[in-house]
């Protein structure tokens, strides 16, 4: 500090020696300086402009690459939904065409019963047209005539008519309860013509439902293909909306791990003693943490098997056979692990009050245990809980599919925004570089003026006398 | 491609060996030094008393703990009364924990005195077992009222590591009479002892005055 102050110890005439000459000095040095000035300038200012272009052009690309990322996905799962309707249509197609047939068979069987019912009550004997109303009007006429031999005649005649009546009275009762019987006989072939038509009626409209949500996918699907901005903004909300619940499908189901590692964490180490560590965990704990992870994949695998994610996609594209045999698998495996669980649980329970129990006899308390009916419910529940945190940790493959398939654009978004931060940091370093280099530059002109002004009357002298 | 591949395998196999290299480390033994000298002596059940309340629940499977008796001539190997490690299954450390508490009301029963206290001589074989072990967390527990009454003729000086990365701390420091009349005497005994352990390479000194503290002490030490 001293040495700056220098100048104190100097007489006023030294100094203004000293500002005069630097002045000059200053004025003559004007244009190397200015470049020098300028140079620096480039170098620092627009050094960081370039970084922040840079990071901006950057941003753009991790933007675009984002685009086509998302692009990609939301045709990938517009095909996806396509193609499992289209599954669903061929094995609806293929059941119910297999059924046609014998659907038509028995329609046609039931038709044909029906004709020959309906040919038999059109059959009926036939009677003398006439002949009745002839004999009723012979044997009106009886008594006026006198005669005893045709009274008699007549009356016999009477009597035949009435009697023959009564037979065909007789005949068309019978015949009539016969096609009545027949009748009754076609009312369940109706029912079963019309229950029939019913099942083709509900087949027909569950195709068209079919047919109608394969329209509204193959919409989604070409306005996707044509990827616009629109269905840009649609696929990066649903992914954003898609992360955020996976992330807290995940953050439940961590929970639950640890519930459930807290649960079996010290009954695993009554069968793996931990006197040795793995990644500084003793292994009992490493044990209860495998068994917990198994349970996991255990479910990924079954989610696979069943067609609800598609993780692994040697699974996906496996045979039916192939893909029941790793469905069963993996349920036998988390059944057996559920109950392993289970035993634990209850294996827990035990050391828990053998423990409890300890530390009361090291206090010097007399032991008074739990009630057994407490103990009961405790081991109930710890058994019960055991035996079903695996059935729903199982299902984390859900949503661990769904943050793995939207982690990426997520990702993608919280770098772009790094980048861009980055870049606009850059760029306003970089113009206040420059513009500090321009104020020095202008300060400099300034401390410099004296000698400019007179310089440029000079000059301005010399030429005015050139032009004259 | 094959070159990531086998880098990875041998940073597993580095990661994996380093994890599984000593479970020792994360194992902690403990001396409990019990004076048995002047009247110190009666105060034996409390000292049991608070060792099983507060020193054994706290232990866990791989743990240890040694009884070391605090004597005429501590540095001997008689004066290790009970020495205790926990096995790694539950059910049998819970097993041991009992038969170690019964072996401690034994020694409270003991009828035994001396007529004077070799403290450091106590803490230089507790220091011995300690390191034998070999346990990551080391600690010496002294209930005593930490005058130390050497007989002649015995020599006590602590190397500069006697008590490397090893806790000690003092339990149930009764106080003497002239601590009552004086209380500088007695701040002036626990300074010394301080400066002591701590020039001999000690981790911490500590003073436990409530034995309910045992606990919360032990969690600091893991």
């Amino acid at each position: 500090m001293e040495a700056l102050n220098f100048w104190q110890n100097m007489s006023p005439l030294a100094i203004t020696g000293v500002v005069i000459g630097s002045m000059l000095f200053l004025f003559l040095a004007r244009t190397p300086i200015h470049k020098a000035f300028e140079s620096l300038s480039e170098g620092t200012g627009g050094g960081f402009r370039r970084i922040g272009d840079w990071a901006k052009k950057l941003a753009e690309k991790m933007r675009e690459r984002d685009r086509k990322v998302l692009l990609e996905s939301g045709i990938a799962a517009a095909e996806n939904k396509l193609r499992e309707e289209f599954l669903r249509v061929e094995a609806s197609y293929s059941k119910h065409l297999a059924d046609f047939p014998g659907l038509q068979r028995k329609l046609d069987d039931n038709i044909s019963k029906i004709e020959g019912d309906y040919r038999e009550c059109g059959q009926a004997t036939p009677e003398a047209p006439g002949w009745n109303d002839a004999v009723a009007s012979i044997a009106k006429i009886k008594g006026s005539s006198g005669d005893r031999i045709i009274e008699k005649m007549l009356g016999e005649i009477h009597k035949s008519a009435i009697e023959g009546e009564k037979r065909a009275l007789s005949e068309l009762r019978t015949t009539t309860a016969k096609r009545h019987k027949i009748l009754s006989s076609m009312a369940p072939m109706w029912k079963g013509i019309s229950k029939t038509l019913k099942e083709v009626g509900e087949q027909v409209s569950a195709v068209l439902e079919t047919t109608r949500r394969i329209d509204k996918y193959m919409t989604q699907f070409e306005k996707v293909r044509k990827g616009d901005e629109d269905s840009i903004d649609m696929l990066a909300s649903r992914a954003n909306k898609l992360f955020i619940f996976s992330l807290i499908m995940i953050s439940i189901a961590a929970a639950g791990v640890f519930v459930n590692f807290n649960i079996i964490a010290l009954p695993v180490s009554e069968l793996v003693p931990g006197d040795t560590r793995i990644l500084g965990l003793p292994v009992s704990k490493f044990s209860a943490m495998v068994i917990i992870c198994l349970e996991v994949m255990c479910g990924i695998f079954l989610t696979e098997a069943l067609g609800m994610t598609n993780i692994i996609p040697h699974i996906g594209m496996m045979t039916r056979g192939k893909r029941r045999m790793i469905l069963f698998a993996s349920l036998i495996f988390l059944f057996l692990l559920a109950c392993v669980e289970a035993s634990l649980g209850v294996l827990r329970e035990a050391l828990a009050e053998g423990d409890a129990l300890q530390k009361q006899a090291l206090a010097g308390v007399a032991a008074t245990g739990l009630s057994s009916s407490t103990s009961k419910f405790t081991v109930v529940g710890q058994a019960g809980l055991g035996f079903i945190l695996p059935w729903i940790l199982s299902m984390v493959a859900i949503p661990l599919e769904m943050l793995i398939e939207t982690s990426q654009h997520v990702f993608y978004k919280f770098l772009i925004l790094l980048v861009n931060l980055f870049g606009y940091l850059c760029n306003a370093i970089g113009y206040l570089i420059e513009y500090a280099i321009k104020i020095l530059i202008h300060l400099y002109d300034a401390y410099i003026i004296v000698p400019s002004q007179i310089g440029n009357a000079v000059g301005g002298g010399k030429s005015k006398a050139r032009m004259t | 491609m094959k070159r990531n591949i086998r880098i990875s395998v041998a940073a597993t196999i580095l990661l994996l060996g380093a994890g599984c290299s000593d479970s020792k480390q994360y194992e902690t033994a403990m001396c409990a030094l019990v004076d048995v000298s002047g009247t110190y002596a009666q105060e034996k059940p409390n000292v049991v008393r608070a060792i099983k309340a507060g020193l054994l629940p706290e232990l866990e499977p791989g743990d240890s703990l040694f009884l070391i008796t605090i004597d005429s001539n501590s540095y001997n190997e008689e004066d290790l009364r009970a020495k205790l490690t926990l096995d790694y299954i539950p059910s049998k450390a819970n097993e041991q924990t009992l038969a170690f508490a019964k072996t401690l009301d034994a020694f409270a029963k003991n009828d035994m005195h001396s007529s004077h206290t070799d403290i450091s001589g106590a803490m230089m074989l507790c220091s011995d077992y300690l390191k034998n072990t070999g346990s990551g967390n080391r600690a010496i527990i002294t209930f005593s009222d930490m005058r130390e009454e050497l007989q002649s003729g015995l020599k006590r000086e602590f190397r500069p590591t006697e008590f490397e990365g090893t806790d000690i701390a003092a339990l149930n420091v009764i106080k003497l009479n002239k601590d009552t009349m004086d209380p500088e005497i007695y701040r002036q005994r626990m300074a010394d002892w301080e400066k002591r352990v701590m020039a001999a390479g000690a981790k911490s000194w500590t003073v436990i005055l409530d034995a309910t503290k045992i606990p919360e002490y032990m969690e600091r030490l893991k």
